[in-house]
């Protein structure tokens, strides 16, 4: 179950954060995603110096907590996705597709120009978008 | 969700370019061109921010500022402009020049060639020649901006500059800056 869906920005600057259960502890979420952006730079740098080009958006697993799993993305434009779940088997295809879907929400809530560029994002399309790909995720494959 | 992407006439973005020139540099600041030219290549650089957001969607990511402006001569180019710059040049040092001998949007463009008498040929297509690109130039503002907030969203801080060389042909300066720590 996806408890936590976070947008940050290229400065870290955090431009969404949203949290998928009753629970009013955003505080904890929001200390979770930033302990994972220092997971995030490592990973990035770590791949530049081993020399092993990998480019790849998607970074994956980045760190297991006591509950939860915590997946990171980043995109061309150093956009960091971060997802929060407590899946014990979630598989790798899906979560490469929630991203995905997500990054494709983002660039349109992006696009729209009453959005400034480094501020949060306010738009109740993007998080209605949001609540529909968390929704579908996990949804069991075609026999 | 339904196939198909919308699509809009490109006599539309024509003719909002010419509109944006038209207001910035006649009506509203009419004494002050590079203030108008300052405010249009605003615009032009958040387009550029957005822009780059959406065409940089599905690639890996870039390893260089070479990678970067190339992604810009090939993909990004053949997304607005329906063609790929012609011609790419650098001194290793920060500076490229990005050529394109038909710009699109300068495609529609022409100038009132002076009177030319026999004697004074030269001076005469020397003089078409610079008005010509002085009343170009006022429209590349705008694509100077888009390059520089594409280039600046995928980490390469730089300005921008354009000249027009004969129309429809121009060239893109653009100086990467070197960021201060």
């Amino acid at each position: 179950m996806i408890v936590c869906v976070a947008v940050v920005g290229h400065n870290n600057n955090p431009l969404y954060l949203q949290s998928f259960i009753d629970d009013d502890n955003t505080l904890k979420f929001h200390y979770i995603v930033h302990c994972s952006l220092d997971v995030i730079e490592e990973k990035v740098s770590n791949s530049k110096r081993a020399g092993v080009n990998l480019n790849e958006t998607f970074l994956g697993l980045l760190y297991p907590t006591e509950d939860y799993k915590v997946y990171g993305y980043m995109s061309n434009t150093k956009i960091k996705f971060v997802l929060v779940t407590t899946d014990q088997d979630s598989r790798d295809a899906d979560v490469r597709n929630f991203f995905r879907r997500l990054h494709a929400a983002y660039v349109d809530a992006a696009s729209n120009p009453f959005h400034v560029p480094g501020k949060k994002i306010t738009s109740a399309v993007f998080a209605e978008r949001v609540g529909n790909i968390v929704k579908s995720f996990g949804a069991p494959a075609p026999a | 969700m339904p196939g198909g992407a919308r699509e809009v006439a490109e006599s539309c973005v024509d003719s909002l370019n010419m509109e944006l020139v038209a207001t910035y540099c006649k009506r509203l600041h009419p004494t002050k061109p590079d203030l108008a030219g300052r405010r249009i290549e605003a615009i032009g650089y958040q387009v550029g921010l957005q822009l780059a957001e959406r065409y940089t969607r599905e690639r890996p990511r870039f390893t260089d500022h070479l990678e970067s402006i190339k992604f810009i001569c090939k993909d990004f180019w053949a997304e607005v402009f329906k063609k790929q710059v012609d011609n790419l040049k650098t001194n290793h040092k920060g500076v490229f020049v990005l050529q394109d001998n038909r710009f699109r949007w300068l495609t529609r463009i022409s100038v009132d060639a002076l009177p030319t008498t026999g004697a004074q040929n030269e001076s005469a297509v020397a003089a078409n020649a610079a008005r010509a690109s002085q009343a170009a130039g006022q429209y590349l503002y705008f694509p100077c901006g888009l390059i520089r907030g594409a280039l600046t969203n995928l980490g390469v801080p730089c300005a921008v500059s354009a000249e027009v060389t004969t129309l429809p042909a121009c060239e893109f300066n653009i100086l990467v800056l070197k960021r201060v720590e």
